[in-house]
Formats: C-alpha cells, sequence, structure tokens
C-alpha cells in the first residue's frame, strides 16, 4: 500500500476491505450469476456511509477526503466490480447536484442520495452517440411553464432501479441538464440484460415521451451542460472507475500469488516456473504504478489542482487497461480452473473490459490525454526559442 | 490598487491559460471556445483554477460561458466576485 496514507485513511480502507471481506467478496460470483445484488446488501453500504462518502455532513455525508473515496472505491472493486458501479453513478449525480445544484435540490436529493435510499442514474450516453457527447440529441423544448423532454438514452448503469436521473440534452442547440424523477409520467425504462461483464449493473434504455419538466428541476443554465456540469461528474466518475480497476487488479494479483503459492505441478509450486514469475512480475509492477497513478490523482483533486484533470484521465486509462491485462494474465495462470464460472477471475476477466469502455472509451481518453501532451510540448518548444 | 489588481489577475489567467495550450500569443478578448483555441473540456479546468488562485466560489448563478469565455471575462468575473 502506497505510504502517504494517512493513520485515518489507512483505518478507513482497513474498515472497507473488511466490510467487503464479510459481506461482498464471498457472494460476489452467486450475485454475479443471478445478475442480482440482494437490497439488503445496498442498504448496508448506505448505513456504512458509502454512498455520501465526499458529501457534506448536512447533506448526511461523511466529509471524506478524495484519497478516501479511492481507498472505498479499490476495497469494493475487488470485491465485485459491478458494486463499484454503482458507488460511481451515486457520486456522479451526487456532486453534480453539489456542485451545481439549487439549494432546494440539494436539500431534497443529497440526503437521500447519501444514505442510499435512492439510487441515482445518469443519462447522458445516447443509441446513436456512444462516447461523442456532443452529438446527444435528446431535446428539451421550453413551452413557456416548463420543459418538454424527449428522446433516449441507452446504457445506463442501475438505469431499472435508479429513483432519479441526472439527465443532459439540448434546447435550441444548446446543452441543458436536467433531474429527472422516476415516477415521472412519459419515462419509459427498458431493461439491458445479459452483458458480458458488470452483470448486476441493471443496464437501461430510457424512452422520453414529451416529460414535462418543472423550471425548478433545471440544472444550471443552457450551454453549460456538457461543459461544466457533466464533466464535473465524469471526473469523479473516472476516479471510481480507476480505483475500482485497481481493486480488481489487486483481486487478480492476490489470486495468482496464492494460486501459484499453493499449486503444485509434478510435485513443484508453479511458483518456480519462471513464465508464471514473469506474469506475476509485470502485474505486481502494474499494480504499483496503478496505484501510484490513481492515488496521485486522488490528491491532486483534494488539492482542487486544475492538472487533477489530466491525472485522472492517465489513472483511469492505465488502470483499466493493466486491470485487462492482469485479468488475462490470472485466468492465464489458472489455466482450465480460471475459465470456469464458479472461480472469481472468469468474472474479473469478463469485468475487466467494462472499465476499458465506461466514463469514456480507452480510445477516447487516448486521444485527450495525447493532444494535452501534444499542447505541452508545442509549448515548451516555444518558450525554448 | 484596483488597476494593479486587475492586471495581476488578468495576467495570472493568462499565463495559465498560454502554459495548457499551444499558441504563442492570446489577445485578451479572443473567445477561446468558439475560435476552438480550447476544447470544452478546458473550461472545467480553467474553472478550477479560477476558485484555487483567487479564493472564489463558483456558483450554479455563475453557471454561464460567457463569465469564461476571454482572459478579458475572466478576469471581470474573478473581480466581480471579489468584490460580493
Amino acid at each position: 500500500m502506497i505510504s502517504f496514507l494517512s493513520e485515518i485513511q489507512l483505518e478507513l480502507y482497513n474498515s472497507f476491505k473488511g466490510f467487503v471481506k464479510e459481506n461482498i467478496k464471498p457472494f460476489a460470483c452467486e450475485w454475479d450469476k443471478s445478475a442480482e445484488v440482494p437490497y439488503k446488501t445496498i442498504k448496508k453500504m448506505g448505513k456504512a456511509g458509502y454512498f455520501g462518502s465526499f458529501l457534506p455532513k448536512e447533506f448526511g455525508g461523511q466529509e471524506w477526503d478524495i484519497v478516501t473515496y479511492g481507498l472505498l472505491n479499490e476495497a469494493v472493486g475487488n470485491g465485485m466490480a459491478a458494486l463499484a458501479d454503482l458507488l460511481t453513478i451515486q457520486a456522479m449525480v451526487s456532486i453534480i447536484l453539489l456542485k451545481w445544484g439549487t439549494e432546494t435540490q440539494k436539500s431534497e436529493w443529497l440526503e437521500q442520495l447519501a444514505s442510499g435510499k435512492i439510487i441515482g442514474g445518469f443519462a447522458l450516453t445516447e443509441p446513436d452517440t456512444g462516447s461523442d457527447i456532443q452529438s446527444i440529441e435528446t431535446e428539451f423544448i421550453d413551452d413557456g411553464n416548463c420543459f418538454r423532454l424527449n428522446g433516449s438514452k441507452k446504457w445506463i448503469s442501475y438505469g431499472q432501479i435508479a429513483d432519479l436521473f441526472v439527465v443532459f440534452g439540448k434546447i435550441n442547440g444548446k446543452p441543458l441538464a436536467c433531474i429527472l424523477p422516476r415516477k415521472s409520467e412519459g419515462l419509459e425504462i427498458i431493461p439491458i440484460n445479459n452483458m458480458m461483464g458488470y452483470r448486476t449493473a441493471k443496464l437501461a434504455r430510457l424512452n422520453f415521451g414529451d416529460i414535462r419538466i418543472p423550471p425548478e428541476n433545471i440544472i444550471g443554465k443552457p450551454g453549460t451542460a456538457l461543459s461544466l456540469i457533466a464533466p464535473v461528474g465524469l471526473q469523479y466518475g473516472r476516479i471510481s472507475t480507476a480505483c475500482a480497476a485497481l481493486g480488481l487488479l489487486r483481486a487478480c494479483f492476490e489470486e495468482s500469488i496464492s494460486y501459484a503459492s499453493e499449486r503444485k505441478v509434478s510435485g513443484l509450486p508453479l511458483g518456480d516456473k519462471e513464465i508464471i514469475r514473469s506474469l506475476l512480475a509485470s502485474m505486481g509492477t502494474d499494480l504499483n504504478a496503478a496505484s501510484l497513478l490513481c492515488y496521485s490523482a486522488c490528491r491532486a483533486e483534494d488539492e482542487h489542482l486544475p492538472e487533477a484533470f489530466e491525472k485522472v484521465l492517465m489513472a483511469k486509462y492505465f488502470s483499466s487497461k493493466a486491470a485487462v491485462k492482469a485479468a488475462s494474465n490470472a485466468v492465464q495462470i489458472k489455466g482450465a480452473a480460471g475459465c470456469n464460472e464458479s472461480d472469481p477471475v472468469a468474472r474479473y476477466y469478463r469485468d475487466a473490459k467494462i472499465f476499458e469502455i465506461i466514463e469514456g472509451t480507452s480510445q477516447i481518453h487516448e486521444s485527450i490525454l495525447g493532444k494535452l501532451f501534444l499542447d505541452k510540448t508545442h509549448k515548451e518548444e516555444l518558450l525554448s526559442a | 490598487m484596483e488597476h494593479i489588481n486587475k492586471n495581476n489577475i488578468n495576467q495570472k489567467i493568462k499565463n495559465f491559460i498560454l502554459n495548457a495550450i499551444q499558441i504563442p500569443d492570446l489577445r485578451d478578448d479572443d473567445n477561446l471556445f468558439e475560435t476552438g483555441i480550447v476544447n470544452s473540456l478546458f473550461a472545467v479546468q480553467l474553472l478550477t483554477f479560477l476558485e484555487k488562485s483567487f479564493n472564489i466560489r463558483v456558483s450554479p448563478e455563475d453557471l454561464l460561458m460567457e463569465n469564461f469565455q476571454s482572459v478579458d471575462s475572466a478576469t471581470s468575473f474573478v473581480l466581480h466576485k471579489q468584490s460580493v
């Protein structure tokens, strides 16, 4: 574990691991198979304060710093990635309301989100737009008294059970965001099942059929939803995903070390074989690198540094790719046993791929980071000329 | 004094933007977003920088791109927030 953690952070990390060991890890394979996490587990997570980790106490939160929020996601991701996704979504909705919500919106929703009494949904991706968020077609029309919402969203995590959505669309071409309670008339929720990974993430398609949105449910002002509102949510989503990927990477490493130590082939431990050591060396090094990137990003966010944006992108990009590689190697080390659904590494293998897709694909991260690095290099050249 | 403060803020904002992007110079009234000098994702970085550097809090009421679209507008926005 990284050396700069405070005593409190370390203590909380140990308590998160204890919770996961007792309440999540032993049941994860079974839940994954049935694509269902019992509500009592979600309730327990809420009671433990996990959904309000960084929220202020006045809204029922724990006021933990972002490093601690990262540690929580790592611990839950170590037990079950799809459940860490619930932390991701809850955080994305909460931070948007905390940062950009009106006092009424905050007092009405934040405490309920923090306690897990209600589940949030982040409705940005559309059937025809994918990662290209600027091209969204969901439309708001101002009818004088209220707004009318029409359009569709797809691949919305926990959409099947969410009580409250933050929805992004456009009004006269300008991006706009709103709060949409589940009970709204005209909202159709269509479950999306049979996913390769994140099987318990309750994905859904949402159809908006001329839904009435009262002005008090609008977040911010037209023109800023995709440049200032969504990015704040995505930043927390990426922190959560990066750290959950780190947790899965750690789980792959732990399983592989344990198997390589215990499993004997021709009377000798598997770990005596050079090829196995090589795989473990790669996995362990990636684990340490991902840990440093993730917590450096969390610290930058804690310190409110502008470079936090870039650091979070790098952490998510690296951790998700490293998790995919580690999960593949963990299956390789276990051989046929690792290909059986009763073995956790089979689930890690399927879940890891999802990290490379959610909250911006690896390719989107490459495009943004590549440009950031190019701009920086050119700037340095200009200054030294 | 007010003039010096304005110049300091202006220079700090300009330095931050120039440090992040690939252009040799920037006019104070250049529209950062419409001209494509920066992409929209930069808005959050700029906003974070303004909050951190000038100890101000950007509230939902301030959520207008006009407040952040140029060095001039960001400077005026910071001065306004510092005065209230």
